[in-house]
């Protein structure tokens, strides 16, 4: 669990992060967004003390950060950045292994924690170990970034930005694996971007950062449903909130159980989301779709006023 | 049908080409009754006739048309040409000295004319377009040269006696070998201190980064100083502390000699040394450098494990350029009697003897050559998984 609690940075006279308090708990992935030099970054930064907080206290379970010696911090931490910083010299296994070698775990055992966490990420170990990451491919390195990142199986995960970088096809891909991961491994993560969509998509809290200060937090939905303020409102989207708030939505919040008619022709998934729903809707020119189980099993309907959310007094 | 796929390589025709005219056009040898006499020129046909100047020719024209249609065959084909060219240029040397050098004059000598000097140096050039065309590793490039120089070695243990160089070789073998030794020792010492005075000056200036501007003003400030001017600058404040200091006196320092070449020498090389591994150091990627950190690296493994090897091709380069110019410089210090094969440029220029002076200049121009390829192949080695 980490505890940020009045913190502040400055550089000189210039103040990055101005008095912010922030409570991440265990398991959670809390998304910091906002516009570039919003102070995310270096917020993230002062947690594994990259940078040094001015002023305010950094509790790490508890126990202040810097009574920590920073390799020891550091190496309880995962770390991934944009730009994943691979070691140019060093192979995929070398660099995926340097945070266990680094404490000193016996050679066979960080070998083997290599395989895991490269069969983890779908790395396979025969084609890439002996790559060196001028060899690989964007989304490659950045998994071999979060896989480096994990080595040590830390509590906590710090990443910046890290699918940045990658053209939207594959960071997709990428957020979907570290949601993924995350169901299955439960890291406490601080995660910062300044991509909206994929904050919406990846967050259980998110912080909207704006000019060093923390605008917002809270659940994607409440932001979505109540912005504190008109930089929040813009953030995210604007208008297109709507769409945004259907994309963290399934299907079977807002459907209803199977009537007495006959079944809709179109089907939608239960755990698609609605407005992939409202897509189908769209494309097939239809108001009702079946909803269908992981099994193809019709188990209600969706129509379309009940997917934005009317409410059903003839129903 | 595509009957032109292979277009005619005309660096390689060109080459070859131009040997043919230097050959035939320029003299293959020059022959003197004694030492101070210049030399009478000897074209080809004046060592062996038509017939000879026949036979001479035609591997030459071979390759010529093998250029015409490079497959890769052929050219592997004129690589074994140009290799065997190379390697018949000392026997041509001893068919041309058992034509021309009268066997009765004991002090006749025959110089090496411009007409072999412009093959040895043209062929030399094929071989480089032909290892590139052919993809060849640097190595293998190499291991093709010693076959000539095996050549050459046979040549000169079982002839050549009337050859000028050797001549010049023979009446001062010992003097040449402790030059070689003398020559190899200045650069050696000078490279090493340089190298570890470099590192530490490129160290300090990262840490102190007001010190930077100030110590490349001065490393080029000494740049600009020619080398002669540097030598006579040295020579009176050494004098001076080897009258002053008995221990300096003892240790072989004084105004002239090695104490001022090599202190010249490292000044020179600082420049090179300095530049190469600050700039190497400097511009190690900071991303690679923050997740160093990031890891958990304290700064001694960030430095040793990261931005050391990351650093250390282009420290390498500056070593290499730094060599081949110390080698070159130390020639120069001959003067102030720093020995080195420097002494027999200086002699050879001062007796007109052109042979004499090219006994030190081509053992200095092979060294820098040998220098470089090696520096070059170990920079090559420590650039791992194709990371510039």
């Amino acid at each position: 669990m980490i505890e940020l609690i009045h913190v502040t940075k400055r550089f000189g006279d210039a103040v990055a992060v101005d008095d912010i308090s922030l409570s991440v708990g265990k398991g959670e992935l809390c998304v910091l967004v906002g516009t570039s030099g919003c102070g995310k970054s270096t917020t993230l930064r002062m947690i594994n003390r990259l940078i040094e907080h001015s002023d305010g206290e950094i509790h790490l379970d508890g126990q202040p950060v810097r009574e920590f010696r920073e390799e020891v911090l550091r190496r309880r931490i995962g770390y991934a950045i944009q730009s994943t910083g691979l070691f140019p010299h060093w192979t995929v296994e070398r660099n995926i292994g340097l945070v266990p070698r680094l404490l000193k775990w016996p050679a066979n055992r960080v070998r083997e924690r290599v395989e895991e966490l490269m069969a983890l990420l779908e790395l396979s170990m025969t084609e890439f170990a002996d790559k060196y990451p001028s060899q690989l491919s964007g989304g490659q390195a950045q998994r071999v970034g979060v896989a480096r990142a994990l080595a040590a199986d830390p509590e906590i995960l710090l990443m910046d930005e890290p699918f940045g970088a990658l053209d939207p096809i594959t960071r997709e891909s990428l957020q979907d694996e570290l949601a993924r991961l995350q169901a299955r491994l439960h890291k406490t993560i601080v995660f910062v971007t300044h991509d909206m969509d994929e904050a919406l998509r990846l967050a259980d809290r998110l912080v909207v950062m704006n000019q060093g200060r923390i605008v917002q937090q809270g659940h994607p939905i409440e932001l979505l449903r109540a912005p504190a303020d008109a930089f929040v409102e813009s953030l995210l989207g604007g208008e297109d909130r709507g769409l945004k708030e259907a994309a963290l939505l399934p299907v079977s919040e807002r459907m209803s159980p199977l009537g007495p008619g006959p079944l809709a022709e179109e089907r939608i998934a239960r755990d698609a989301t609605l407005r992939e729903a409202l897509s189908v809707m769209l494309w097939r020119h239809v108001e009702h779709l079946a909803v269908v189980d992981d099994d193809e099993v019709p188990i209600g309907e969706l129509s379309l006023r009940r997917l934005v959310g009317a409410r059903d007094h003839d129903a | 049908m595509r009957r032109d796929a292979v277009q005619p390589n005309i660096v390689l025709a060109s080459l070859f080409l131009a040997t043919l005219v230097a050959w035939l056009g320029l003299d293959a040898v020059s022959v003197a009754p004694n030492r101070i006499v210049p030399g009478q020129g000897v074209d080809v046909l004046g060592v062996a006739g038509w017939g000879g100047m026949a036979v001479s020719i035609s591997p030459l024209l071979v390759a010529l048309g093998l250029a015409w249609r490079p497959t890769p065959d052929r050219l592997r084909w004129s690589t074994g040409l140009v290799v065997l060219m190379l390697s018949a240029l000392p026997v041509w040397l001893m068919v041309a000295a058992a034509f021309t050098v009268d066997p009765d004059m004991p002090q006749a000598r025959m110089g090496i004319g411009g007409g072999v000097w412009m093959a040895l140096f043209l062929l030399l050039l094929a071989l480089i377009e032909l290892r590139t065309r052919l993809t060849m590793p640097r190595a293998r490039g190499w291991a093709l040269l010693l076959v000539p120089l095996a050549s050459l070695a046979a040549c000169l243990s079982f002839g050549l006696e009337p050859l000028a160089l050797r001549q010049e070789y023979q009446g001062r073998s010992e003097a040449f070998v402790s030059a070689i030794a003398e020559h190899l020792l200045l650069v050696g010492v000078a490279v090493c201190l340089s190298l570890l005075l470099g590192v530490g000056l490129a160290m300090a200036m990262r840490h102190w980064p007001r010190a930077q501007r100030v110590g490349f003003a001065i490393l080029n400030f000494l740049q600009t100083i020619p080398s002669l001017a540097l030598f006579g600058l040295l020579l009176a404040p050494l004098a001076w502390l080897s009258s002053r200091f008995d221990w300096l006196a003892a240790f072989g320092v004084s105004g002239i000699g090695w104490a001022p070449a090599l202190l010249a020498l490292i000044g020179y090389s600082l420049l090179p040394m300095v530049r190469n591994t600050y700039v190497a150091l400097d511009e190690v990627d900071l991303d690679v450098i923050e997740a160093a950190r990031g890891m958990g690296m304290s700064r001694g493994q960030v430095f040793r494990q990261v931005r050391l090897p990351l650093a250390l091709p282009l420290i390498l380069e500056g070593i290499r350029i730094t060599t081949v110019q110390a080698i070159g410089l130390t020639a120069v210090a001959a003067l102030i009697g720093a020995g080195g094969l420097g002494t027999f440029i200086f002699q050879g220029l001062g007796q007109a003897a052109m042979d004499m002076v090219l006994l030190g200049a081509l053992p200095i121009l092979a060294m820098a050559l040998v220098a470089d390829a090696l520096l070059g192949a170990l920079t090559d080695l420590l650039r791992p998984g194709g990371a510039t």
